[in-house]
């Protein structure tokens, strides 16, 4: 059934929905300013939530690498711009965004020579344990990090263009990080590497014996998904004006993949629905009942993987496509 | 002397991790389901067991009644839920991170965030006088009653129809069900054993580690670190990872305290690097 969902993808687009693009982009551009700032705020974080799931669904859904340390990435991309925001008083927006990189990439590469020693659900366990070392590592290093106060009073990103960055501005720069990192995945996805990435999901030994080094597309694609954690990471870090061990716990690792799941791990555009889906919500629940948050998500997400079967988002395209057979919409 | 100690203190604490890694490497090495739950179970294991204790129970009776109703809890997880995803060992998975959520929230919602920490039954309190040193009696009690669960698996899996069927099922879980054997029955047994084991170990060890609500991930993480260094599908593998990452912590403790964690995740990383399946492992087939 995934094949399916994904073939959707693929098949032309019919021009009603290039339409609804359409509709969904003048929106994100032109409706913010006129939203409350809580409103303003919940968007950001999808988009940048949104890009953390996507980056995890690239090793979880196209290539079946089960990871539960996915937020390691995230920290990691967090930690290194603070450091250098905090620590070496550089302010500029760049340098941190590159250090973020290189700092995920790393990361990246120890844990895909660790944890791609081992397959399935051995996967997970390692992956689990070697975020969770990152975690105390950031607890530990008091001079460094901040220990478990992580370090704060981040101020909004100095992009260099000679104006101070505003709550409003910040969106438009998410927003963009947002549009050019789901065009790049996308790119990544359905490019000759990401039909190879699927064909690995779907049979790795059939892949080895027509002669591809499994391995190495596997570590490739670690490093791609850490690379567009970091920048989530970074994003996310300045949006919170701040940085603790909490972007490492495995609680974030853990919530990423609920995203995952929730919103569908089967349509490419999935992880986006299930990031909005865990941060509206969380907004609700906070209004009625923020005790029992968890216990709504653990239930959602119960549900989702007993009976809603592959997530909101192929429901979803299942039913447009019922829709549009029934009516003929083309 | 202070080897001594640390070492007394890195077996007990071994001790304790080994309940409860069996239980883990049980559910996962025979039945393929990695159960991340199992923290949580600890945990609800502790606080049933406490409050028990507390309305006058007494110490065995409270934790054999914490096991059972934690064994319960398996079952159920095991008839009401992964039953529905047979051999789908992802979503298996995913099913026991959502009950994470909720179990990690109902313990929050009935016991309050405070910290407690448990009581040794009254003959077992105080201190016992080793040659040069003195040394807690439960510390020493808990490393005799780790031994005899060890003994009473390993006879379990070696001697008995139950453990014949368990290690068939590992090798060829559809032939031993082709073999007319009662299999969800088996499964049950399995599932209600393996949650019993977590929840004892988590009352056991309230008087040593005590019990917060947020403990479950922490001790669940230590759990799964034990059962990949020892190996999966062998309950002498629970017992050699727990030693090993109870001494590697008690050690660490002493002499870096800064980084005891660290040389936990540093043996994992060595072993894992030399030997993937775990020093004494066979394949799990899922």
């Amino acid at each position: 059934m995934n094949e399916n969902a994904r073939e959707m993808e693929i098949r032309h687009k019919p021009f009603t929905v290039y339409g609804a693009y359409l509709l969904l982009a003048a929106l994100c551009l032109f409706l913010p300013p006129f939203l409350p700032d809580y409103a303003q705020s919940m968007i950001v974080k999808v988009f940048i939530y949104g890009i953390f799931a996507l980056s995890l669904n690239l090793l979880f859904g196209y290539t079946g690498l089960f990871s539960l340390g996915h937020a390691a990435f995230f920290g990691v991309g967090a930690y290194t711009a603070a450091i250098l925001i905090s620590r070496l008083g550089i302010e500029s927006f760049w340098p941190g965004l590159a250090a973020s990189l290189i700092g995920a990439a790393i990361c990246a590469v120890c844990f895909g020579i660790v944890a791609l020693q081992v397959s399935g659900i051995y996967f997970l366990l390692v992956t689990l344990a070697m975020g969770q070392l990152l975690y105390s590592a950031a607890i530990k290093l008091r001079s460094l990090a901040g220990g478990s106060n992580g370090i704060v009073a981040i101020p909004y990103p100095n992009i260099g263009l000679g104006f101070t960055m505003t709550p409003g501005s910040f969106y438009y720069l998410v927003l963009v990080f947002f549009v050019v990192c789901v065009f790049l995945l996308y790119r990544v996805v359905n490019s000759p590497f990401g039909q190879i990435l699927q064909g690995i999901r779907g049979d790795e030994r059939r892949m080895r014996a027509l002669g591809y080094n499994t391995w190495r597309y596997k570590f490739t694609s670690v490093i791609i998904g850490a690379l567009f954690a970091g920048v989530a990471g970074d994003l996310s870090m300045y949006q919170n004006g701040f940085v603790g061990p909490g972007h490492l716990d495995v609680l974030t690792s853990t919530s990423v993949m609920l995203m995952v799941i929730l919103g569908s791990d089967r349509v490419f555009w999935g992880p986006i629905l299930g990031a909005a889906l865990v941060v509206f919500l969380e907004y609700f629940a906070s209004l009625y009942t923020p005790e029992r948050w968890p216990m709504i998500l653990g239930g959602a997400f119960l549900l989702s993987v007993t009976f809603l079967r592959g997530g909101a988002a192929l429901h979803l395209v299942r039913l447009w496509e019922r829709l549009r057979k029934r009516h003929g919409i083309a | 002397m202070g080897i001594a100690v640390n070492m007394l203190n890195g077996v007990s604490y071994g001790m304790i991790l080994f309940i409860i890694a069996s239980g883990l490497s049980l559910i996962f090495g025979v039945m393929g389901v990695l159960n991340l739950a199992h923290g949580a179970f600890f945990v609800l294991g502790a606080y049933i067991g406490l409050t028990l204790a507390g309305k006058g129970w007494g110490f065995v009776l409270a934790a054999l009644a914490a096991g059972a109703a934690v064994g319960l809890l398996g079952l159920v997880l095991e008839r009401v839920f992964l039953g529905r995803l047979y051999k789908q060992v992802n979503e298996q998975v995913l099913l026991t991170l959502g009950l994470v959520y909720i179990y990690w929230n109902a313990i929050l919602w009935i016991w309050g965030p405070k910290s407690h920490i448990g009581k040794a039954p009254l003959a077992l309190q105080g201190d016992i006088v080793l040659t040069s040193f003195s040394y807690p009696l439960y510390r020493l009690w808990i490393i005799l009653i780790g031994l005899a669960i060890f003994a009473g698996l390993w006879f379990l899996e070696e001697r008995t129809r139950i453990g014949a069927i368990m290690r068939a099922g590992m090798d060829d879980k559809q032939m031993t069900t082709g073999l007319g054997i009662n299999y969800p029955l088996f499964s049950s047994f399995v599932f209600f054993l393996g949650a019993f084991l977590g929840g004892l170990a988590g009352f056991l060890g309230t008087p040593i580690l005590g019990i917060q609500p947020g403990l479950s991930m922490d001790i669940l993480l230590i759990a799964i670190i034990v059962i990949v260094v020892g190996g999966v599908g062998h309950v002498a593998g629970a017992l050699l990872g727990a030693l090993l990452i109870g001494v590697v912590d008690a050690f660490g403790k002493a002499y870096f305290p800064d980084f005891a964690l660290f040389t936990v995740y540093l043996a994992m990383i060595v072993i894992l690097l030399s030997k993937p399946s775990g020093l004494l492992g066979r394949r799990v087939n899922s």
